[in-house]
């Protein structure tokens, strides 16, 4: 019919028509049997959790009992429900902070890496190690560490004068510490951000040099646009990462104080969860999960759109 | 060779005339200066990276009394001890009228050390250990690391007496990872075989779908997963829920395996398919025994997720003979009265797997990392 005009769907080029012969149809045969895995699962744990998930976010469904249509109730709640509202705000407060400061904080560190110096295959293991400490342990060393009273930080800032805060156990410095905590695992970043810089070509940065141009300028107008495939991938990853972030919280919360202290770690997902298996609140904690998705989703469609100005691709 | 670019602009300004000895001079001290600064910044960050796993390393060797000894010290430190009449006593520097000796105490109570001199055992010194203003015995300490707190908290678990240890953990942890380790080998290869090489329709439109399941965040789907594995299926309690979706593919690894084939050479295959084969032996007898390093990358990443899960087994596990390391490890925080020596001892253990597979496969570390970091 239009095998002329190009077809799209939301953009995306779409594959030409199938003219159905025979061979097309064994094709098919072949291909579905080796996709099988992956066709089973994303019906199974997938596709068919999303349409449930859905359903349950417009219902009351307390596990036991059959779910009750009670239209978007769930969501009028929600948006009614301070500590709705104060897990967002600590989640957004992360995403905001967090991630730019994590990823700036690995690219110097990619950057000192890069040096010219001997011993670098030794530096570049201490700085990616810790990024392999199981998060749990990680957590409970940072709990140790950051200790208001015996921890090792307090009495090092203790011995120069500085009367150290009381990290985890103070509200104002609970998100602090969860930041150091993360900065102390962004090896793998660094090593993402070290391989980008590995593939800035010499020739181009040599090139600068015998215009003249600085270590600084060098940095701004040649390192830093070739590695902003880079910095957008980890910002994509890092947002969306940043919204499920639980573990640590729950580990710093004990499990049975969540959110500890004074509800300044009761983030986002670490109230979907209390919500889901706490107070058996499924069709609360569904509606939850949803406007999480819608946020995520609007997030990285944004930063893909406004990104597009500022993320340079080489061929 | 000097760089013709550094020399013009580092000396032009200053000396207008070139003496080549004072040029190389300057430059050996230039870049001495730049290269003392580099380790120094790099070493001064590193710090940040180093002293706190260096610390639980070190706070996992230390006896209870030192873990808050103030100021905290690096090393481990015990007190010495001397054998008398078969058991083991505590020496201590105590000021008499004859100077400073080392006694052993026998006991110490409400303020009394008993003392008694090594060489001459019978004679107890009873000594009152604040006098006015000063204390007149110090423990006597040397750097000791004490390995017993390893088994003990090995021994112990999360909550002695119900008959789950760190053991029961480790073991546990083992083998989730093992059958996770094999599902996504299994599952994920050839899913990946066939959106890399094989041509059919929808193949494409599928593969969007592959790739958009990667934005969905866990979230969206835990509740009704979790009904299913627990309530329907009835496998609450057990490692069936984390082990099972293993075997049913996932976008990441299908990803970074797809990328892999990709760069096969066509022609190989090509060969292969002239010569009658079908498209399951290509993939298993020609595909698979190339694609070794990639499998040793999702072997390896495999095993560092599972071994990390938190959430899955805190949904799914509920009796501590089934935890994992990490439940096991949060669970034994979570106590009332933190053992810390022990816990940082049982967090050592859980890393050190993780560290030695680091050692053993630090390439293919690496590679991973940068695979899936790299755009399409």
């Amino acid at each position: 019919m239009e095998n002329s005009t190009e077809r799209k769907l939301f953009g995306f080029k779409l594959p030409p028509k199938t003219v159905w012969t025979k061979r097309a149809k064994s094709d098919l045969r072949t291909g579905l049997l080796f996709l099988s895995p992956w066709l089973i699962g994303f019906l199974a744990f997938t596709l068919y959790p999303m349409v449930v998930s859905f359903y349950y976010s417009f219902t009351i469904y307390h596990s036991k009992r059959a779910p009750e249509w009670v239209g978007l109730q769930n969501y009028a709640n929600l948006f009614a429900d301070d500590k709705f509202w104060i897990s967002l705000n600590n989640t957004l407060y992360m995403v905001a902070i967090a991630v730019p400061l994590g990823l700036f904080a690995s690219f110097v560190c990619a950057l000192l890496l890069n040096l010219k110096v001997r011993g670098q295959a030794f530096y570049r293991v201490i700085y990616f190690l810790p990024s392999i400490v199981p998060t749990v342990a990680g957590t409970i060393l940072f709990l140790w560490l950051l200790n208001p009273q015996v921890g090792l930080v307090n009495t090092v800032l203790a011995k120069v004068g500085i009367d150290g805060p009381n990290w985890m156990a103070d509200p104002n410095w609970s998100k602090p510490a969860l930041i150091l905590l993360g900065m102390w695992g962004m090896g793998g970043t660094i090593i993402i951000y070290l391989s980008g810089l590995q593939d800035v070509p010499q020739s181009l940065i040599e090139a600068a040099e015998l215009d003249g141009a600085n270590w600084f300028q060098r940095l701004w107008h040649i390192t830093i646009p070739m590695v902003s495939p880079i910095t957008l991938f980890n910002l994509i990853t890092g947002m969306i990462g940043m919204f499920q972030y639980f573990a640590q919280a729950y580990v710093v919360g004990g499990g049975d104080s969540l959110g500890r202290p004074l509800n300044s770690t009761l983030f986002y997902s670490v109230y979907l969860y209390q919500n889901a298996f706490l107070y058996l609140k499924m069709g609360y904690a569904s509606a939850m999960a949803w406007i999480l998705f819608i946020i995520i989703l609007i997030l990285t469609l944004l930063l893909l759109k406004v990104s597009d100005r500022f993320t340079y691709y080489s061929g | 060779m000097m760089n013709p670019a550094s020399h013009l602009t580092s000396n032009r300004s200053r000396q207008p005339e070139h003496d080549p000895r004072r040029d190389r001079t300057a430059h050996k001290i230039r870049s001495l200066f730049i290269s003392t600064l580099s380790h120094g910044l790099i070493i001064f960050v590193g710090m940040f990276f180093a002293v706190p796993f260096l610390w639980m390393l070190l706070t996992s060797f230390k006896s209870d009394k030192d873990v808050f000894h103030t100021p905290p010290r690096w090393l481990p430190h015990d007190a010495v001890r001397v054998e008398i009449n078969g058991e083991e006593y505590p020496i201590y520097n105590v000021k008499t009228e004859d100077g400073v000796k080392q006694y052993a105490a026998l006991k110490i109570e409400s303020g009394v050390a008993y003392f008694v001199d090594p060489a001459y055992p019978d004679v107890v010194i009873p000594t009152k250990l604040q006098q006015g203003t000063e204390r007149v015995a110090e423990l006597v300490e040397e750097v000791s690391f004490r390995w017993q707190n390893f088994p003990d908290a090995m021994n112990r678990g999360s909550r002695p007496g119900v008959g789950a240890s760190f053991w029961v953990y480790f073991r546990n942890s083992l083998v989730i990872a093992f059958f996770m380790i094999v599902g996504t080998l299994v599952s994920n290869t050839p899913v990946a075989y066939a959106f890399a090489r094989l041509k059919f329709p929808g193949r494409d439109v599928l593969f969007v779908i592959v790739l958009a399941t990667m934005m969905l965040p866990f979230q969206v789907t835990m509740i009704p997963v979790y009904l299913l594995f627990n309530d329907t299926l009835g496998w609450g309690d057990t490692f069936l829920p984390l082990i099972i979706p293993a075997f049913f593919a996932n976008a990441w690894d299908v990803f970074l395996l797809r990328q892999f084939f990709r760069t096969i050479p066509e022609e190989m295959c090509d060969a292969a398919r002239v010569d009658g084969a079908s498209e399951w032996q290509i993939f298993t007898q020609i595909v698979l025994p190339i694609s070794t390093p990639v499998l040793a990358t999702i072997t390896v990443f495999t095993f560092l997720y599972a071994w990390n899960d938190f959430t899955g087994p805190l949904l799914f596990l509920n009796s501590p003979r089934n935890f994992t390391m990490a439940l096991g490890l949060q669970d034994f925080q979570g106590q009332n009265i933190i053992i810390w020596n022990q816990l940082m001892a049982a967090a050592t253990v859980f890393t050190l797997p993780i560290i030695v597979a680091f050692f053993f496969a630090q390439k293919t570390f690496i590679q991973g990392i940068k695979l899936t970091g790299s755009k399409e």
